[in-house]
């Protein structure tokens, strides 16, 4: 299990303002922003980026538009101050929400810049996005992932294509001249992940062999990664842990009581990013129809019900740290705590070969995410690297 | 009655009712709800022809059918294949947008054009909103503003089986599709109301929170002896909230043509 290192760079400073008002995301004013406190922040965070080279982790980042949440507004201009800063770890972008892109060529040439500029170091996430993205970037939600597929099928060919220019005459996208300068390093192009919470997610990346990642509990992980390895036997291929990617929120200390404090303070952030003006929930067209049938009789929270390992439901908006344990949305303690819920948690899974290590969220100051980073760098994540398959997976 | 007709390689699902001068209804973005009492109104002087368009109610959306103009096309081919003539063309909210598209490619077909609040075109400047964000405000706030007593637009979605609730949740995701962006409108269709040249009537309600009388006004400015005329304690669909008031306005406008 390899991990990468993410953080959205919140600016949580106007959380509790947010909070009063209801919504964090799309219509908070933002006036509530101090942009010379946000540079600071933001000077903080690549710091914290940075560290992780150090001890040898991977780093991840992600963008999200219009909130107190996350300041990353655009993936390729965080990575490239992070590729400058770093040697060896591998950047990965999760995600480029290209449904909500304008011009995948762009996003192509920013990827193979990306690319380049790290030395083919780069893995590259092209996601759907949350449902809160579409207001912001005013994109139609009806057959989004319509224009997902060609926005993808477009950029792969263009970081592929060498004797270009080649033209495109799709549903979504037209160019009569297609050929981007730099291409990557990386041939045919850097790998590709996909994010998900469903078992179509799982087939749809099997069929096109993308590491598919996803987030917030393992009992919706579980399925996806299933329907993807059943998928890819039917194909004739094995798919083995580093298809599968799971993003947690980690708080490790020198003691069991400062991991979990760590933990409590990163999961703010999962009990505030829910919150969004209930216009913004539910897009039409974004959820499937089944989704939608279900929230209409059931209320606008029908589809993102998480249960813990016994079936119980968990509220993200109020949940405690012990709560987030049992969903597995949290491994927190100390080194080998964390270490041991990985074990068992990468059993329970059949086997995932990447972990998005959340480990700044918020609240969590700069010497203890400094130190969180530390401590997971240097005593679990290598440990961690020896993990691979369980048997029992194996053998199935 | 209810019947499903192929157009175009396009299947409708159509409710037909009454007997006398056709009128195509094109119902709002809402869908047709075909069991609430305003087609039967419009039924006691009419020939009413209700399709629920493509993606809405229990017509499909076919893979290639996306836009307005597809729709207006299809419904100008739907007019041909039962042999209408000297229609009354009838459009409410999202279905007015629909009638505009069509009779500004042809005017040959119909009688007379009526409007019930439509959407459809742009009148202010890039910083006015001319139609309400109906997919920026919380589904409460929608009631309000679209309805002058919001307990009329109340749905008990927990009474409805799950193949109404599917065509509900269908006929959301089409609006989206059809009116995402620009917003509900065309943005080059004022320029072409010009063409529009038979008698054409504005219904709006008077307590329309969704586009205002001011903007049923920029309608009349560019069709050609276009008149307004409004219903009391009726929001953006005086249809389903006064449907008497607003057969009996229908009835009306057609006894001059």
């Amino acid at each position: 299990m390899r991990t990468w290192y993410f953080s959205e760079m919140a600016y949580h400073p106007a959380w509790k303002e947010g909070i009063e008002r209801g919504s964090l995301r799309v219509n908070f004013p933002n006036q509530a922003v101090d942009p010379v406190e946000a540079g600071k922040l933001l000077n903080r965070y690549l710091d914290e980026f940075r560290l992780c080279d150090e001890v040898g982790i991977d780093i991840m980042v992600n963008e999200h538009h219009s909130t107190a949440t996350c300041m990353t507004v655009s993936v390729p201009m965080a990575l490239a101050v992070i590729a400058r800063e770093t040697k060896k770890s591998r950047l990965l972008t999760l995600g480029n929400p290209i449904a909500n892109r304008p011009d995948p060529v762009r996003v192509a040439e920013e990827m193979a810049w990306l690319d380049c500029l790290s030395g083919g170091r780069l893995e590259m996430g092209l996601v759907k996005g949350a449902p809160y993205e579409i207001a912001p970037a005013n994109s139609n939600p009806a057959r989004l992932m319509r224009r997902y597929w060609e926005a993808h099928d477009l950029i792969l060919k263009a970081l592929s294509t060498h004797d270009g220019p080649f033209s495109w005459e799709g549903e979504y996208y037209h160019y009569r001249n297609v050929n981007i300068w730099p291409r990557p390093i990386q041939q045919p192009h850097p790998p590709v992940w996909m994010t998900g919470m469903s078992v179509d997610t799982g087939t749809l990346a099997a069929e096109r062999g993308h590491v598919v990642g996803t987030l917030l509990s393992g009992g919706l992980a579980k399925p996806m990664y299933e329907a993807y390895r059943k998928r890819a036997r039917e194909l004739g291929w094995e798919a083995g842990p580093d298809r599968f990617a799971y993003a947690a929120i980690i708080g490790v200390g020198s003691t069991r009581e400062e991991g979990l404090r760590r933990a409590d303070q990163i999961a703010d952030y999962v009990r505030t990013a829910p919150l969004v003006y209930e216009a913004f929930t539910n897009p039409p067209g974004y959820n499937s129809l089944a989704a939608n049938v279900a929230i209409l009789k059931n209320g606008p929270r029908a589809n993102r019900i998480v249960t813990d390992r016994n079936g119980d439901q968990i509220d993200h908006r109020k949940a405690t740290v012990q709560q987030f344990m049992d969903t597995e949305t949290v491994f927190a303690g100390t080194p080998d705590d964390v270490f041991n819920q990985l074990k068992a948690f990468n059993a329970r899974m059949g086997g995932v070969g990447h972990l998005l290590f959340f480990g700044q969220g918020g609240f969590l100051s700069h010497q203890d995410a400094m130190s969180n980073i530390s401590l997971f760098g240097k005593e679990v994540a290598p440990r961690l690297l020896e993990l691979g398959a369980p048997e029992t997976a194996a053998a199935e | 009655m209810s019947r499903h007709i192929t157009v175009s390689g396009v299947g409708l699902d159509v409710e037909e009712r009454g007997e006398g001068r056709p009128l195509l209804f094109l119902h709002p973005g809402e869908g047709l709800q075909p069991n609430r009492p305003w087609i039967d109104e419009l039924a006691r002087n009419h020939r009413v022809i209700a399709p629920n368009h493509p993606g809405f109610g229990g017509s499909a959306l076919p893979d290639w059918f996306g836009t307005v103009d597809d729709m207006a096309y299809l419904y100008l081919d739907l007019i041909r294949e039962l042999k209408l003539d000297k229609v009354l063309l009838v459009g409410a909210c999202f279905g007015g947008w629909i009638a505009v598209e069509m009779a500004v490619r042809t005017t040959a077909p119909f009688a007379g054009l009526l409007l019930s609040a439509p959407l459809g075109i742009k009148v202010g400047g890039v910083l006015d909103r001319d139609i309400t964000d109906m997919h920026g405000i919380a589904r409460s706030e929608f009631l309000k503003r679209a309805w002058a007593d919001p307990k009329n637009g109340e749905i008990d979605y927990t009474a409805l089986p799950d193949t109404e609730l599917a065509g509900i949740a269908r006929g959301r995701e089409s609006l989206a599709l059809f009116g995402w962006k620009p917003y509900m409108h065309n943005p080059r269709l004022r320029r072409w109301l010009h063409r529009i040249d038979i008698p054409t009537r504005l219904i709006w309600g008077d307590q329309d929170g969704i586009v205002s009388p001011a903007y049923g006004e920029g309608w009349c400015r560019e069709i050609q002896g276009a008149t307004l005329e409004t219903i009391a304690d009726a929001g953006h669909y005086p249809h389903w909230e006064q449907p008497e008031a607003f057969a009996a306005r229908v009835a009306a406008f057609s006894a001059t043509l």
